[in-house]
């Protein structure tokens, strides 16, 4: 039987659960799209961790909405805010049906993760080779975003992902990056990455 | 390239047109909540349309492929992946919905996609900007600002950007990225800030 957390009232802003709901449910689409398509089993766990925590993340935006609704004028509006968060609920459903593909040995052909990387172009794998300039560097120096539109989405080093990493975060010798952002941008970061290309620019 | 593997490429690529409309679809539903804009939120409907059409065209391609036994599996897991999209592609049309209700999205809302790690922002097109009358290809708006377009808004419509489509005065861009590339666009888009804001 799988862990179920306790839901009990926390005040916790709405703006902030949303938020949240938002942001976790697209990255979890990446990196579900990643755990198919590279076939990678521990990373489409962590998917399914993720979907856990949207679930209990639901159940307190729910009883926020609730107690905002003093009048039926503010049930009104408020309908729309609980709309939208069950769509992203069903966002982060559909990253854990993909997911599950992964842990439930379905799989997808390895041809097609090989075409899907040729054709796709939002979402690359890179591993961090010898005399890459980024190696040491961390994700705040890199400054990626603004540089090339590039969001290093998942890192993993040694067994284990860390998934959306920090700012802090840094980058090493032998760390396999995912990233997701502007298709030139990714492609040049690959090439950053792979020790391809030699300068920030 | 082997015969077969011409076959795996046209259904990946049908694919890919799949993930990326109903991502586009979820850039496109925020939008239309955060802007409260009914002709995005219609865009989002229209597409959906459209999704169930790719995906059945999907669906057939797949069954007709004379897979052998041992691919066979591997071949659910592309159909799964499928069906996965249309379920992303009707969520973001749940979202599309809310504003086709006329219920005025509830400020917390904007407040939320505002602040998310990807913002969405319109900028419209004034005469002196370096972008007018040039093709989206030739405008190369994500190589300068790292934002992409996710839709143009002129007059009443609302056109889905392609490599030859010309921007024109007046235009809306409505494009995500991260918040730095948002005002690098508006700049280029605008660059007297004379433009009246819709938002």
């Amino acid at each position: 039987m799988p862990h179920f957390e306790k839901i009990e009232y926390k005040p916790i802003p709405v703006s902030e659960l949303l938020l949240e709901l938002k942001n976790l449910s697209e990255l979890m689409i990446d990196l579900a799209y990643s755990a198919a398509l590279f076939n990678d089993r521990e990373l489409a766990e962590d998917v399914l961790e993720l979907e856990a925590r949207i679930d209990t993340i639901t159940y307190h935006l729910d009883i926020e909405i609730m107690i905002a609704a003093r009048d039926a004028k503010d049930a009104e509006t408020l309908i729309g805010v609980s709309t939208v968060a069950a769509a992203a609920d069903k966002i982060s459903d559909a990253a854990a049906d993909i997911a599950a593909i992964v842990t439930r040995n379905i799989g997808i052909h390895p041809i097609i993760g090989e075409i899907f990387e040729k054709v796709e172009e939002r979402l690359m794998k890179a591993t961090i080779r010898e005399g890459s300039i980024i190696v040491g560097k961390k994700i705040s120096e890199l400054d990626l975003a603004a540089r090339m539109g590039v969001d290093i989405i998942a890192i993993r080093r040694n067994k284990d992902w860390i998934l959306d990493p920090t700012e802090t975060e840094q980058v090493f010798l032998g760390d396999i990056l995912i990233t997701r952002g502007a298709p030139l941008g990714i492609k040049e970061f690959k090439k950053l990455a792979e020790a391809k290309l030699k300068k920030l620019e | 390239m082997t015969k077969k593997q011409e076959v795996f490429e046209e259904i990946v690529k049908r694919f890919v047109e799949l993930k990326n409309t109903s991502e586009l679809m979820i850039d496109l539903a925020y939008s239309s909540l955060m802007l409260n804009s009914t002709e995005l939120a219609e865009e989002v409907e229209r597409l959906e349309e459209h999704m169930d059409d790719l995906h059945t065209e999907f669906e057939l391609l797949a069954l007709t492929s004379n897979f052998k036994k041992e691919e066979a599996s591997g071949f659910l897991g592309l159909i799964r992946l499928g069906v996965a999209t249309e379920k992303i592609a009707d969520a973001a049309a749940e979202m599309a919905e809310v504003v086709l209700r006329g219920i005025e999205p509830h400020p917390v809302l904007k407040m939320a996609i505002r602040e998310a790690e990807e913002t969405v922002t319109q900028a419209c097109v004034t005469h002196n900007s370096p972008l007018l009358n040039k093709t989206l290809k030739e405008a190369r708006v994500h190589e300068e600002t790292g934002m992409w377009i996710l839709a143009i808004k002129r007059n009443t419509k609302s056109l889905r950007p392609k490599p030859a489509t010309r921007i024109l005065t007046g235009d809306v861009l409505i494009a995500s990225g991260y918040s730095e590339g948002a005002e690098d666009l508006k700049k280029l888009a605008s660059p007297e800030q004379n433009c009246s804001s819709t938002e």
